[in-house]
């Protein structure tokens, strides 16, 4: 204290504020945190915990699993579904909300890999390659970025039905794909690659191929890792694309369950949190776990991009 | 190590792509130009005639048949009787109307859909995308079924578009455990399950309203769940009607009507909520929170509630009553018919299983455990010789509910364009809840249910 | 002489040809996406946009521009449009001030503060759409919402509120979610891009006497400025693509006062069936979007 009186009054201001400010952050932080409290402690509260009217549970009364059981009884599904040729084998009958999990992964992963492949090659020769209509290829990919995919929601789904692959996970993901995100990304990462690399590697006799793979990608994976959480996000969190596409409970995905266990029992909150718990903690864990190369993933992709 | 995780990966793409190939072997298969071996077989695979055993079926929540395990049970039976196999998707009525109609649009519209003439006549058969269903319906039939639950499921140019197989009468429930502490059951007749008069419904809403100093009850607006509540309320409290008697026209912005709309505003007890639907109201009224229902009807009445109190009970264990809505004359109460209509895949050999499973379900010895599953009446007293009139018998509340039957009104549900006006209905609703001007917005939205 | 020109060029011309190939043949596998379900799409969209196109009806008839004129004079469609700029217009800046607060706020806390906060704005983000809008419904809830709860027991509200079913407060409610579901990432960037700012400098500024607002404005605010860009661009396109909150919570509602131009284009195929004016409000919002983005490119580029 006596300490602080010494200080003179500038500082005295600073130090106010940076306690002020701490203060205020800690309470906002607080309001932020507390939906996914009140996800996991709603999952596990009892049905009079939940509708207690004006008396607030801030706590479980008592931790009950109940809505689990509930979330698990209500619908099933085979855990996965081979079909070779007229041979079809299905896993064993699981509660559907795990189906809803496997599918999730199963759609973020593939749009990942798929998105990292093509736009790491393509990004490449944006980048590193002159022919015809390269700038306006660009142009066109700049301008497709800002595009909302609402708007082509009725020509997409007319186009999934043409292709016969409506309601297969693959309606999700092709337009994950093909959306230019990152692509542009990659190519601002392969610009910042100096030519004489890639050059060097050529007159090497290296072909077209090993060069991309043995120099070009190497240097340029931390984008790619961008790109690989960019997109994965992205598209465990695609809603709009999964309920126009996804019309079957076999098909659908965690996020899309839960929405659809909202328009069947929308005030049972008990079920709908123990279901949203299920949707977040595994990617809340993932987040957690690899936060370091999130946090980087997310900048540089804002510094390139 | 790398070369591990790489070939796990491609392990995992193979396998879900195999998962997500479509399971029905006449949609054509899934095309992938990215992956490769088990793709490349599921591709050139014929499309086995045994796939015409195969059919879909797509589910509202009609009492039981929105459950997994008594529809599994019924579909069981029917496999083994006539060697199809029924896959079933069950929709609920916040989305559901949404994910068919994406469905036929992607061409995945299911082989049979399980709903009201509102949808499987009024919208989708006027669509032309239903089967008419005629030639399963012959003389015997035509006699046995009740002829207003018939009626409803003929479409323009006598097709028949849907094949009734259950249908109930839609009525409004009280807390009477509530209404007895606020001395409020001297407004109404519990034995008769009606309201004295209209001026003692408002009487019992405003004694209750006094007691409890809370919300009695809801006109819900937030969607189309549950909307032949608020509906029926509106047009029974001054004798309005929601349609002309030759279902050409809606008639919604009758005069009686805005009155009956004007009183619901004015009413303190009773307010008007666009966050909540049908649904969301019954959840309420069986937690205590509000003490009136519009959105009921003997599958609630026979429902023990998430708490598993029991039938007829909210989760504090007050006693549940049901009611007809309050009218001045005989009440006119909104029907509900449910059954099957079959959506025109173009495959003869599907539509042919699923009019094999319409008459299994509808007309056969099993038609008294598909009406049982659904916890409402059968359309019909016999059906292929088996009596179904005992079906009920004993069920105490299902014979007490009997006494609302005979003030079923008119299935009005039919008229063209119903989809856009009930649409309107509730977006009035709205309108009206956030303190538009009844007559002008009962205009506005009638005039656009009415296409102008 | 002249045999030799005729070689060099030859040459050039099987490098051209060479690189074209390579180039094209790098690009295929993305183009086949891109091509095929965003630019035919759009294609498509524009369209049909000209036709009459429903659900149910074999054939669309071409009707010329009658969807946009019918458009211009549906009172939903302007409602919607303008729910749509109040929602970018607000939540934009708001995003961008609050999330530079804060980030500024926690850099000059210890390192593992720093991320510890960073991670829980981060949350929502994670999270997912579906989950935080389902937690919200609850929290916003008429009769069992902690917020009508705490409200009345702290004697703030006379009576539980539908927030989300009034008209007064659904559209702001819809923001506030909007709000915490995307101010993670800009923290996140606001964070590193304090970090990098050229540290020398600071220094100079303030051993010549700068206060720390002069330090900031003068020399820290300029160099985030590629950050601060970046983050309008991503903040205007997710305000804008803003769609399961509406959808699961309000479905536009009530009475149109959270109807954005995105949920109408669903409301219009799937609940009316009109594809053709569907598409035709599609196009007019891209051209929106469009014309949003290159002003900002532009003023991006000038700065």
């Amino acid at each position: 204290m006596a300490k602080f009186k010494n200080l003179d009054a500038a500082q005295k201001r600073s130090r106010v504020y940076y306690i002020a400010s701490f203060v205020i952050v800690v309470i906002v932080a607080i309001l932020f945190a507390f939906p996914l409290y009140w996800i996991i402690t709603g999952a596990f509260k009892s049905g009079a915990d939940i509708n207690s009217g004006k008396e607030i549970v801030w706590w479980p009364n008592a931790w009950v699993g109940d809505n689990f059981s509930k979330l698990m009884d209500k619908r099933s599904a085979p855990l996965f579904e081979f079909v070779i040729g007229s041979l079809t084998i299905a896993g064993p009958t699981v509660p559907a909300a795990i189906r809803w999990l496997v599918n999730s992964v199963f759609m973020s992963v593939a749009s990942m890999l798929l998105t990292c492949l093509t736009a790491a090659m393509a990004g490449y020769a944006l980048a590193k390659k002159r022919f015809y209509g390269r700038a306006v290829l660009f142009s066109l990919i700049v301008c497709a970025m800002a595009l909302p995919k609402q708007v082509i929601l009725i020509p997409l789904l007319r186009e999934m039905n043409a292709l016969g692959i409506f309601d297969t996970c693959w309606a999700v993901i092709f337009p994950v794909v093909g959306w230019p995100f990152g692509v542009f990304l990659l190519k601002q990462f392969a610009e910042g690659i100096p030519t004489e690399m890639v050059e060097a590697c050529r007159i090497d006799g290296a072909n077209e191929w090993r060069t991309f793979t043995d120099v070009m990608f190497p240097m340029i994976k931390p984008g790619v890792g961008a790109c690989a959480i960019f997109t994965f996000i992205n598209s465990w969190n695609d809603y709009f694309m999964q309920l126009v596409m996804l019309p079957s409970n076999k098909k659908m995905t965690i996020a899309l369950g839960i929405a659809t266990l909202q328009g069947e029992s929308s005030t049972d909150y008990g079920l709908l949190m123990a279901g949203a718990a299920l949707a977040s903690v595994p990617i809340i864990i993932v987040f957690l776990v690899f936060q370091k190369y999130f946090t980087k993933g997310i900048t540089m992709g804002a510094v390139k991009g | 190590m790398k070369k591990l995780i790489a070939m796990l990966l491609a392990l995992v793409m193979v396998l879900g792509l195999c998962a997500c190939t479509v399971t029905n072997n006449s949609t054509p298969a899934t095309d992938a130009p990215v992956v490769d071996a088990p793709a490349d077989d599921a591709t050139e695979a014929p499309a086995a005639p045994a796939a015409t055993t195969e059919i879909t079926l797509w589910t509202y929540p009609i009492g039981g048949w929105g459950n997994q395990e008594t529809v599994d049970a019924l579909m069981a039976d029917f496999e083994a009787a006539t060697g199809i196999k029924v896959t079933v998707e069950y929709l609920d009525y916040t989305n559901g109307d949404d994910k068919v109609n994406t469905a036929i649009e992607g061409g995945s519209a299911p082989d049979l859909i399980m709903e009201g003439p509102e949808r499987l006549v009024a919208n989708w058969g006027a669509k032309g995308l239903m089967v008419d269903l005629s030639d399963l319906i012959d003389d015997t039939d035509v006699a046995e079924i009740n002829p207003a639950a018939l009626n409803a499921c003929y479409g323009e140019g006598g097709a028949v578009y849907e094949y009734p197989l259950v249908m109930t009468a839609h009525c409004m429930a009280i807390n009477k455990t509530v209404f007895e502490a606020a001395d409020a059951l001297q407004y109404l007749n519990e034995e008769t399950h009606t309201w004295n008069s209209v001026e003692d419904f408002w009487k019992a809403v405003d004694a209750v309203y006094a007691y409890t100093g809370s919300q009695v009850g809801s006109v819900f607006c937030g969607g189309q769940g549950g909307d032949q509540g608020t509906r029926a309320i509106v047009n029974n409290l001054n004798g309005g009607t929601f349609t002309n008697a030759e279902h050409t026209e809606y008639t919604w912005d009758s005069a009686e009507n805005v009155a009956a709309l004007q009183a619901l505003v004015d009413c303190e007890g009773i307010e008007f909520d666009a966050g909540i639907v049908g649904g969301d109201e019954i959840a309420y009224f069986y937690q205590g929170q509000l003490n009136m229902a519009f959105c009921w009807n003997i599958a609630q009445q026979l429902n023990p509630n998430t708490a598993d109190t029991g039938a007829g009970l909210t989760v504090s264990g007050d006693e549940i009553l049901f009611m007809a809505f309050p009218s001045d004359a005989t009440p006119q109460l909104c029907g509900g018919i449910w059954g099957f209509g079959i959506f025109d895949n173009g495959d003869e050999a599907k539509i042919e299983a699923a009019k094999t499973f319409i008459k299994y379900m509808c007309d056969s010895e099993a038609t008294a455990d598909a009406v049982k599953a659904a916890n409402y009446f059968a359309v019909r007293d016999t059906a292929e010789g088996a009596d179904l009139s005992g079906i009920w018998a004993d069920n105490e509340i299902m014979n007490e509910y009997n006494k609302l039957m005979p003030m079923l009104g008119d299935y009005y549900q039919v008229t063209t364009g119903w989809a856009e006006a009930r649409t309107a209905w509730w977006n009035m609703l709205q309108a009206v809840g956030s303190g538009e001007d009844v007559a002008t917005a009962v205009a506005t939205w009638a005039a656009t249910a009415n296409g102008q | 002489m002249a045999n030799k020109t005729v070689k060099v060029s030859k040459t050039t011309r099987r490098l051209v040809v060479h690189e074209n190939i390579a180039a094209y043949l790098f690009m295929l596998p993305f183009l086949v996406f891109f091509v095929m379900f965003v630019l035919y799409p759009m294609f498509m969209c524009v369209y049909t946009s000209f036709f009459d196109a429903n659900m149910g009806v074999a054939d669309d008839v071409f009707i010329g521009f009658d969807n946009y004129k019918e458009l211009f004079n549906d009172p939903i469609f302007w409602k919607g449009l303008w729910n749509t700029l109040i929602i970018v217009l607000v939540s934009v800046p708001v995003t961008c001030v609050f999330s530079l607060w804060v980030a500024s706020a926690i850099t000059k806390m210890p390192v593992a503060a720093t991320s510890a906060f960073r991670c829980i704005f981060y949350l929502p983000v994670v999270t997912g759409s579906v989950a935080v809008t389902v937690v919200w419904k609850w929290m916003f809830s008429k009769f069992n919402g902690i917020i009508n709860a705490m409200g009345t027991s702290m004697g703030l509200l006379d009576k539980n509120i539908d927030w989300l079913g009034d008209e007064r407060f659904a559209l702001a409610c819809i923001i506030l979610i909007l709000l915490t579901t995307s101010v993670g990432q800009p923290i996140v960037l606001y964070v590193s891009a304090l970090d990098n700012v050229d540290k020398s400098l600071v220094e100079a500024a303030e051993v010549d006497g700068a206060t720390p607002k002069q330090a900031f404005w003068k020399i820290k605010w300029p160099q985030m400025m590629p950050t601060t860009l970046y983050i309008l661009v991503i903040t205007t396109i997710n305000s804008f693509q803003c769609f399961a909150l509406i959808q699961l919570l309000t479905s536009g509602g009530p009475n149109n006062s959270t109807m954005t131009i995105m949920y109408y284009i669903y409301y219009n195929a799937f609940k009316l069936y009109r594809y053709g004016y569907g598409n035709a409000m599609g196009v007019i919002l891209a051209l929106i979007i469009a014309l949003l983005s290159a002003v900002q490119f532009k003023v991006g580029q000038e700065k």
